[in-house]
């Protein structure tokens, strides 16, 4: 063990005294080492960073090298910089827009929405994953549901597309970045907590003109009794990605609503709680895999597709859900070829079988009554986001060990916007049975669900994770202490305080040979007021908003 | 729109921020049932979106032992909403004023029961 880990940092050295550049390995995930062009920075969400100026033995020296305030901090930084060429192009709250000098932090440029007023009656308010950048052009959803595009040298307005109607549909709005797949420009809403027909919309991404429309509850009484389809939810509220290899889109869908109630919705709720690969053209479906049947849990199945090798020279989709559980599919045809259980505390089901992909005897919520159910609303992990390194082969990625008891409800029509239909009478964040709830980062393989490590956490970190190929792994805790770890072994190597916690998405990047490390701090979002019935310590927790840059002299 | 009695009343159901919060409860605050509408409504809105069973959850300070949250501002509250560096929408174009006033009779309980 010891000979190999000599030979590890052996070759690291090597590496690192040809400079900053990235391993010898090129191609998805390698490419474009300076950059963190797109949301994953890689169309296969690996979150993986080839930089290694800064690395194991070094990494003790990162220092401030700037830090941005946007001047508004409702619900924090939610966002993953983008960076090209020198220029970071990030997004702070209600739409503010701004592009720095990534190597100094001079704002370059600032757009701030024009947003209708009737964002401020929305429950999901405020908060932005991101901004897209492409052909020339900086693209954003808006909070009061438009696609937006930006030139990119100035940041004045080139178009905008209205896509939902806030009004008649609960307030829809696009909390994350639409994203790019050649000329077309798609992405979905908020939508899986109200009771409307979510929908994932594309556009030209030159003229803003609409091209499809994908409506994720199927036409389809089987699915949908009744009319309960017009009432079913689903939505595709995080970004999904592009394979320019095979042209196909994957996103995730949201639940179905009511969230914790299926009196009215007795069907498989398709295409709720499913992963799906669309064609980008069309729109058409070219596979789908419904995560959880009938969702009752709010699990959804909206998280990142990470695209990983399986070992046999092939790769594969590996797929988190809320529920607990991973789903590894051919990412191709989206068959099952494995499923592993990423939480410690399940109850929900039995378990999944590996070769359909359905979960065994699950346990619905039932009207009127209470039921413990594991995991927790947020999930086995919130949103945040895994980082897959190709030099451990681990995959890394923050979860938590929450449960909820439920009491199911027949959900009453809605009577205004600020609104949700959940389908419930009392929900409460508790400990799994005997224990306390905590947090955890875990290094797994992502294929087989074996763990290499495990560090545990008072209380889980909401960050999306970073590894770099100087052997590192960063995420930022509710407190707003952003660590490094030893992608080895889970060894913290250095920490900073940052005041305000982390809920966005760390990237690396380089400048003119430099490499830095971005955190977007600022606790924000509604999972950590969700959060507090079981850590009532976040109650004391501050605000804030700070883009935090770190580099080495 | 049969809460809605009179022409004052009828423009308080217009603009429930402007007058409603403003007016007196329409009932007694320590009214059992009214409080029981009030706890029901809290259960499945306020805790279940972000406050936590009985307000022991969320950014917010726990509503049990505050015996600093007054009706007037409790109403105010949830009727405007508020904004800092978290959300809490306004509830005055979802709910009638009686039926925040229930929840605000529920607070007030919380209120006179001890601290957490």
């Amino acid at each position: 063990m010891l000979t190999r880990q000599l030979a590890r940092h052996a070759l690291l050295t090597a590496a690192c005294l040809t400079g900053i550049g990235s391993w010898a390995a090129s191609g998805p995930g390698y490419d474009d080492p300076d950059n963190w062009p797109q949301y994953h920075r890689s169309y296969n969400a690996w979150r993986f960073s080839p930089l290694q100026q800064v690395n194991k033995a070094n990494v003790k020296n990162l220092r401030v090298a700037w830090i941005h305030q946007p001047g508004v901090i409702t619900h924090g930084l939610q966002a993953t910089p983008i960076v090209v060429d020198g220029v970071m192009y990030t997004i702070a709250p209600d739409n503010n827009v701004f592009a720095l000098n990534a190597a100094t932090g001079q704002v370059l440029w600032q757009y701030t929405a024009k947003l209708d007023p009737i964002v401020k009656e929305v429950f999901y308010g405020s908060a932005s994953r991101g901004v897209t950048v492409g052909r020339g052009k900086v693209f954003i959803g808006t909070l009061d549901g438009r696609f937006v595009a930006l030139d990119q040298k100035t940041g004045k307005q080139m178009w905008s597309t209205q896509l939902t109607n806030m009004k008649a549909e609960y307030g829809a709005l696009f909390s994350s970045p639409p994203q790019l797949a050649g000329n077309v420009l798609f992405g979905g809403t908020t939508g899986g907590d109200q009771p409307v027909i979510g929908k994932i919309f594309a556009v030209n991404a030159d003229t803003g003109e609409r091209t499809w429309t994908f409506e994720i509850p199927r036409d389809d009484p089987k699915s949908w009794p009744r009319d309960s389809r017009k009432r079913g939810g689903g939505s595709a509220w995080l970004p999904g990605t592009y394979d320019p290899g095979t042209d196909t889109i994957y996103i995730g869908t949201s639940n179905a609503s009511p969230d914790f109630n299926r009196d009215d919705r007795m069907g498989d709720n398709l295409y709720t709680a499913t992963v799906l690969a669309l064609d980008p053209r069309t729109g058409k479906i070219k596979w789908h895999r419904q995560e959880v049947p009938n969702d009752t849990w709010d699990f959804d199945a909206a998280y990142e597709a990470l695209l990983v090798p399986d070992g046999q020279g092939k790769t594969v989709l590996a797929h988190l859900n809320k529920n607990g559980f991973v789903y590894v599919m051919d990412k191709d045809t989206g068959a099952m070829r494995n499923a592993w259980q990423y939480t410690e505390n399940m109850n929900w089901a039995k378990g999944v079988d590996p070769k359909t992909g359905l979960p065994i005897d699950p346990v619905h919520p039932e009207t009127d009554k209470t039921k413990l159910h594991c995991p927790n609303l947020l999930g086995a992990r919130s949103w945040n986001h895994g980082a897959y390194n190709p030099g451990t082969k681990l995959w890394y990625s923050n979860g938590m060990e929450v449960c909820n008891h439920v009491t199911s409800a027949r959900q009453e029509p809605l009577t205004g916007i600020s609104q949700l239909a959940l389908g419930l009478a009392d929900i409460k964040l508790v400990d799994p049975p005997g224990k306390k709830a905590d947090g955890w980062l875990g290094a797994f393989d992502p294929v087989t669900g074996k763990a290499t490590w495990k560090v545990r956490f008072e209380m889980p970190h909401l960050s999306s994770v970073l590894t770099t190929a100087g052997g590192l792994v960063f995420s930022g805790d509710m407190r707003g202490i952003v660590h490094a770890f030893d992608a080895d072994n889970g060894k913290e190597l250095w920490s900073f305080n940052a005041g305000s916690g982390v809920r966005g998405g760390p990237i690396s990047y380089a400048v003119n040979g430099r490499q830095y490390i971005a955190v977007p701090t600022g606790l924000g979002s509604h999972a950590p007021g969700f959060l507090t019935g079981a850590f009532p310590q976040i109650r004391d927790l501050p605000g804030g908003a700070a883009l935090v840059v770190f580099t080495m002299d | 729109m049969q809460r809605c009695l009179g022409l004052l009343l009828a423009v308080a159901c217009q603009l429930p921020g402007a007058i409603a919060s403003a007016a007196e409860p329409p009932f007694a605050l320590d009214d059992p049932q009214r409080i029981e509408a009030g706890r029901r409504r809290f259960a499945s809105t306020c805790a279940a979106y972000c406050h936590g069973a009985e307000g022991s959850g969320g950014r917010a300070p726990a509503f049990k032992g505050n015996a600093g949250l007054t009706a007037d501002d409790a109403f105010k509250t949830i009727n405007e909403g508020r904004r800092g560096s978290d959300i809490m929408p306004p509830w005055g174009n979802a709910l009638t004023p009686e039926q925040i006033w229930e929840l605000v009779a529920y607070l007030q309980l919380l209120s006179r029961q001890p601290a957490p």
